[in-house]
């Protein structure tokens, strides 16, 4: 159960949401997705300073564990439909699936895809439509030592101009991150 | 927003299409329920007006077996998750609204030639006949597809879904099978006001279910 | 492009006294107690029997109080349904519990305007259930509100069980205009419409008339009364769940 959080952040900044199994951390990084609601309290995001409609499409990537992805598609036509979906103008595709070694995986169904692999597509899915807030909640879990630098490579390159925010229990995910809130 | 709703239609029928769930269960379900029919029957010939009634009731329990899938499955799957972080509410719906009434449409001509074959029918104003079926079909489809959002977030679906949606689907219900009763029955029947019914009532409906969806579709 | 992302905890809420409006309510449902009483003596001993019915047209200053009252319970149900979907963000549960309970009521009375008219329908017509439109739409009514609340239970452990309820119940009450167009083309009415007469007119006598309108008021009030009660528990329920976490 979380109580009593309140902060703020501005870019850029890195936070990491760390705390015991159970604590709430995804719970909270849902809730800054602005796909749960919080019972009491609100969420601001501000762009312009206008007060924007959950939950935020525009404004957050989010990778998750818990996210599901359509074992029918390639990761070619999964990639098309977030682009379309975000409304991205810049198709950078090849850059992210190369660098993050999906290339020659690009027309392949995700039922065929092997958990790191997915990972590395879900990592892909958030990224590519460039939003400001990075939400990620154990980004590290199923990928391999090459898929974690692929990982922190991208979020170093871009850490100046986002906020991030990680929900993690590993150190060097945390340490990755300028400010740290303790759960539980 | 355009090339977004195209997209969920892209995936949607592209999905479906390496899946054919939703189409096989339910044309199976209309052919056996229809085969059942005529079997019990025995060569007995129906009034028009019976005509009606059993093929509308046949073609809402198609409806009940198929229509809900679209918005079942995203649940199921744990799919809808990453369709309401990535996607406007505007376009999912769309997409889904525009494949149940393809699908419902597909239905319907698969069906029809089914019963006319089994069921010895005779129509004597083929064209509002037609008009009726198709109508209806809009209608009946447009107004389910919220209702099939709804259900998806619950359990005891394949219970609920014929419980919510009947309330709703029967003014419909009551207009075509009158309607359809009369176009087998009579030659020259012409009833344009019923096909303007059914399309206010589709109209409205749809309208009504953009506004309501994103209150079912998101926490 | 900058953005600002800020997370915070609520004031803690300070407690509201019911206002003077709500106290007024209270004192206005209660005048349940006389008005009542007076309903029911009016009917037996001061309204008329009606001609060819007899005595049994007595029926008539329950089962007709006991519809009105299941479509008011029905369309406040839905007007608070859109109130809460779109006002306050959706944070007015006591918008939704004050709809479920209407329902809830409204579902009591149906049955009773059900069995009500069923007896009536038998002494008048000679059979229990016709499928005359007024029959028809008192069923529909009633299948409405088995609907929202199958929904409901089926909707138990959601978070989002109440929007989900609400939406609901705001698009069947949208169909509800569209039975006024179809209903008439099922079979011609066998209801007394309005009632008791062969002129299509309010034909009653004034006696008659007067018991009519003060049995409508008394089963208003009691549907108000009830209503009020339920809320209040369900507020004090909402309390006890808060006071919990």
């Amino acid at each position: 159960m979380l109580r009593d959080i309140s902060f703020s952040l501005s870019l850029p900044s890195s936070l990491a949401i760390t705390g015991p199994n159970g604590s709430g951390k995804t719970t909270l990084l849902e809730i800054i997705a602005g796909i749960q609601r919080p019972t009491k309290g609100t969420v601001r995001l501000f762009r312009d300073d206008t007060e924007l409609r959950r939950p935020w499409h525009h404004e957050t990537g989010y990778v998750s564990p818990r996210l599901r992805l359509y074992d029918e598609l390639t990761a070619q036509e999964l990639i098309e439909f977030t682009c379309a979906s975000r409304s991205t103008l810049r198709n950078r595709a090849d850059e992210f699936l190369a660098m993050f070694g999906l290339t020659g995986h690009r027309k392949k169904m995700l039922s065929r895809y092997s958990s790191g692999m997915a990972q590395r597509l879900k990592c892909i899915l958030a990224f590519i439509s460039e939003p400001p807030i990075l939400l990620l909640d154990e980004p590290g879990s199923n990928l391999d030592r090459e898929g974690k630098e692929a990982l922190f490579r991208y979020l170093e390159s871009v850490r100046s101009e986002r906020i991030i925010i990680i929900a993690t229990n590993e150190k060097e995910e945390a340490d990755f991150c300028g400010e740290r809130i303790s759960l539980g | 927003m355009v090339k977004t709703i195209i997209a969920h239609i892209k995936k949607d029928f592209r999905i479906e299409f390496r899946n054919r769930y939703a189409v096989s269960v339910s044309f199976s379900f209309a052919f056996t329920t229809t085969l059942a029919i005529s079997l019990a029957a025995g060569g007995i010939p129906f009034s028009p007006q019976t005509h009606a009634v059993i093929l509308w009731v046949i073609m809402f329990f198609t409806a009940m077996s198929g229509l809900a899938h679209i918005f079942v499955r995203e649940e199921d799957r744990g799919t809808s998750l990453f369709l309401r972080l990535n996607s406007p509410a505007l376009a999912v719906f769309t997409a889904k609204l525009l494949y149940n009434v393809l699908l419902f449409f597909v239905l319907q001509c698969m069906i029809l030639p089914v019963y006319l074959f089994f069921m010895q029918l005779d129509v004597q104003s083929p064209l509002f006949f037609l008009g009726y079926v198709f109508l209806g079909g809009i209608a009946l489809s447009s107004s389910l597809t919220i209702l099939a959002a709804i259900v998806a977030r619950a359990g005891a679906r394949g219970a609920l879904f014929p419980v919510i949606s009947l309330p709703v689907s029967l003014p419909v219900l009551w207009v075509v099978i009158q309607g359809t009763s009369r176009s087998l029955g009579r030659a020259g029947f012409s009833s344009p006001g019923d096909m303007v019914f059914l399309l206010a009532f589709s109209g409205t409906i749809t309208a009504v279910s953009y506004l309501l969806f994103e209150f079912v579709w998101h926490d | 492009m900058c953005g600002t992302t800020e997370i915070s905890a609520p004031d803690r809420a300070s407690g509201s006294s019911p206002g003077t409006s709500r106290t007024v309510m209270k004192y206005i449902y209660r005048l349940v107690y006389i008005v009542m009483p007076a309903a029911i003596a009016m009917a037996f001993l001061y309204a008329p029997p009606a001609e060819g019915l007899g005595e049994s047209s007595r029926l008539l200053y329950f089962h007709v109080p006991l519809a009105w009252v299941s479509v008011l319970a029905f369309s406040i149900s839905g007007v608070l349904s859109v109130l809460f979907l779109f006002t306050g963000n959706g944070e007015r549960r006591e918008l939704v519990h004050a709809a479920h309970n209407s329902a809830a009521i409204g579902l009591l009375f149906t049955v009773l305007a059900t069995f009500s008219g069923s007896v009536w329908s038998k002494l008048s017509w000679g059979a229990y259930w016709n499928w005359d439109p007024r029959q028809t739409s008192i069923i529909v009514l009633m299948l409405v509100y088995i609907a929202y609340f199958s929904l409901e239970s089926a909707l138990r452990e959601n978070p989002s069980r109440q929007r989900i309820v609400s939406a609901y119940l705001v698009f069947a009450m949208v169909t509800v205009p569209f039975f006024v167009f179809v209903v008439p083309r099922i079979f011609p009415s066998l209801h007394p419409d309005p009632v008791i007469n062969a002129d299509r007119q309010v034909h009653l006598e004034s006696a008659m008339k007067i018991s009519l309108m003060t049995a409508i008021a008394a089963f208003t009030l009691l549907y108000g009364y009830i209503l009020n009660l339920a809320n209040r528990v369900s507020a004090i329920n909402e309390q006890k769940k808060g006071d919990l976490r």
